[in-house]
């Protein structure tokens, strides 16, 4: 009904009833945009966070108690004592009364626990002291109390006993400044077990796990070794470069 | 219905008896009603990830305003030190005894590593960890095992996700990298906002609060021994160790860089670092070169010494070095009995 008078306007009315009509669509749409806008940015955020974007293995557990410094054993008092049936003892107190062998080749009776695995050196008495069992012997017949096996090491391993002296083998501990009072000077059976001196081979704990550490080798490959940083490398092509490789040398050592 | 909206946009050809409130119909109140409500419930949720933010992420004016480590005054390092303990309290309910502890004069730190006693039990990765309050998830490690083969000194040969019953293996020496501390460090020239330095003790920091996380240091470092907080580190409360110093182990917010630091929380007051401490096999050595006396000091004039990567010119304080090889770990044992024939 209302159609049919709108014709009946003036031009003017017409352009003022015309652009409130096209003029809206302009004036409304950017608030649109930007209401969507803000949807949008809100399904992405509310579905994507939470999850973390750091790509990485988590880490792997082990034992805490792995976190410890190893094999350290406390140096034995002078005049050494020795637990037996709960009580402690001193050696003499034994061997005072036992003949001892002087060969040093019977398997022991006592003192069971102690496994000599040190080179060469598999004989008793080629240190303890076969007349003073508190008193360790040197090779000039001198004994020296356990508190200085250093000296006695040294007979030996000279190179070793240098560089401890120097500071550059063994550890200290506590404080660098070695003239501090807490810088801890550790002796050669704090660490080594004089009877089975060479370190034990330990578990390693665990590697790096994080992306920017490099990928996990392939099970140390053929040869063992592989490059941690070249993730993309074709190792198919380099396994079969290296088989030609070794076959051509040994095309070459036929000929 | 049709007719006052018509009318209304008709203007004055309107025949209805309401008066045209100009922009105000009941349709127009709801449906701009609907656009408000609908809008600003979409900028609250666009506004999510700041959930995330806790802890030392939180923004706080003081931290905004807190100037470089270098320009701060006692008093404003006084500040910033007491928001970190908040902070830190809040987040992991301990409260830390951290401290802004200066370079000690007349020392110069130098680390020096022996190959020929490393047996690449990895401790002293994980002592540091455990020391430093690295994030745990994703884990960040400061030193690097590499498992090279012998003979081989080129550590494009190294394997440092070596995984073995036992080590070390047979046929295998191990490395472990960590920073070196270089005299002239390439991590620090790269750095567009002077985030990190070398300090008069050689120890090469970063102001955790000024990084901007551009990682250019990393790249630039020539021993990969800068770490970058991809993720919010975590750390378990019961893991922080409450020990730290604004410079080295406070804990660190999501985007910023760390490395090691010589422990400087412990060295600068003459303790060792803690994966010295932890070296089962005393491989590792600490000290101050500028005294003669001292372990490295010796090290450096009596060993055969060398440092990674030394064409680059970057100057490490790390070195490595070996022993001879001990005669008597060649031999075998004399059987039983056959004493008497020598």
């Amino acid at each position: 009904m209302t159609n049919p008078e709108a014709p009946s306007n003036t031009p003017g009315r017409e352009a003022s009833h015309a652009s409130p009509s096209t003029g809206a669509a302009p004036a409304f749409n950017p608030g649109w945009l930007l209401g969507l806008g803000f949807v949008v940015l809100a399904c992405v955020f509310w579905f994507s966070s939470g999850g973390d974007p750091t790509p990485g293995a988590p880490t792997p557990a082990f034992d805490v108690a792995l976190l410890d410094a190893g094999q350290r054993t406390t140096l034995l008092t002078d005049p050494p004592t020795v637990l037996i049936a709960g009580f402690e003892q001193r050696c003499n107190a034994c061997h005072k009364l036992f003949e001892s062998d002087s060969d040093g080749t019977r398997p022991l009776t006592q003192h069971g626990h102690i496994e000599l695995a040190h080179g060469l050196n598999d004989r008793c008495s080629n240190c303890h002291d076969r007349d003073d069992r508190e008193r360790l012997v040197l090779h000039d017949g001198s004994s020296v109390p356990y508190a200085e096996t250093a000296t006695l090491c040294a007979q030996c391993h000279g190179p070793v006993y240098r560089d401890w002296q120097r500071g550059t083998h063994g550890k200290t501990l506590g404080a660098w400044d070695l003239t501090s009072a807490d810088a801890q000077r550790l002796s050669c059976t704090e660490c080594h077990d004089a009877h089975s001196p060479a370190f034990p081979a330990l578990h390693p704990l665990p590697g790096p796990n994080t992306l920017r550490m490099g990928e996990p080798s392939w099970g140390g490959g053929h040869h063992g070794a592989r490059n941690p940083l070249r993730r993309w490398a074709d190792h198919a092509h380099d396994g079969a470069h290296e088989r030609e490789h070794e076959h051509g040398d040994d095309d070459g050592g036929e000929h | 219905m049709r007719l006052p909206v018509l009318n209304k946009s008709a203007g004055a050809c309107s025949k209805s008896p309401r008066p045209a409130h100009p922009g105000m119909t009941r349709r127009s109140f709801l449906r701009r009603g609907a656009v408000a409500t609908g809008g600003l419930a979409a900028l609250a949720a666009s506004l999510s990830p700041l959930r995330d933010l806790d802890g030392t992420d939180s923004f706080s004016v003081q931290k905004f305003l807190q100037k470089h480590y270098k320009e701060m005054s006692p008093e404003e390092m006084e500040g910033a030190l007491d928001r970190i303990r908040s902070e830190v309290e809040r987040r992991y309910e301990v409260r830390p005894e951290i401290r802004d502890i200066k370079a000690m004069d007349g020392v110069e730190f130098v680390y020096a590593l022996n190959l020929s006693r490393c047996i690449g039990c990895r401790k002293c990765v994980h002592a540091c960890v455990a020391e430093n309050n690295q994030s745990r998830d994703p884990e960040i490690q400061y030193i690097r095992v590499l498992e090279m083969p012998r003979g081989s000194i080129d550590i494009e040969d190294g394997n440092h996700h070596y995984d073995r019953p036992t080590v070390p293996a047979e046929g295998h020496y191990y490395m472990p990298i960590q920073c070196h501390q270089c005299a002239n460090p390439p991590c620090v020239k790269v750095c567009p906002v002077e985030a990190t330095w070398q300090e008069p003790d050689g120890i090469t920091v970063i102001d955790y609060d000024w990084c901007i996380g551009c990682r250019y240091c990393e790249a630039a470092c020539p021993y990969w021994a800068r770490r970058f907080n991809f993720s919010k580190p975590s750390l378990p409360k019961d893991e922080l160790n409450p020990e730290m110093s604004y410079l080295s182990n406070r804990p660190r917010q999501r985007g910023v860089m760390e490395k090691c630091h010589f422990c400087l929380h412990r060295t600068r007051q003459g303790r060792m670092p803690a994966c010295l401490e932890i070296c089962p096999t005393g491989a590792r050595k600490f000290g101050n070169v500028l005294d003669p006396e001292s372990e490295v000091s010796q090290i450096l004039k009596s060993k055969r010494v060398f440092v990674l990567k030394a064409e680059v010119g970057t100057l490490p304080r790390f070195f490595y070095y070996f022993d001879e090889r001990d005669p008597f770990s060649q031999m075998t044992p004399i059987p039983a009995g056959t004493e008497g024939g020598s």
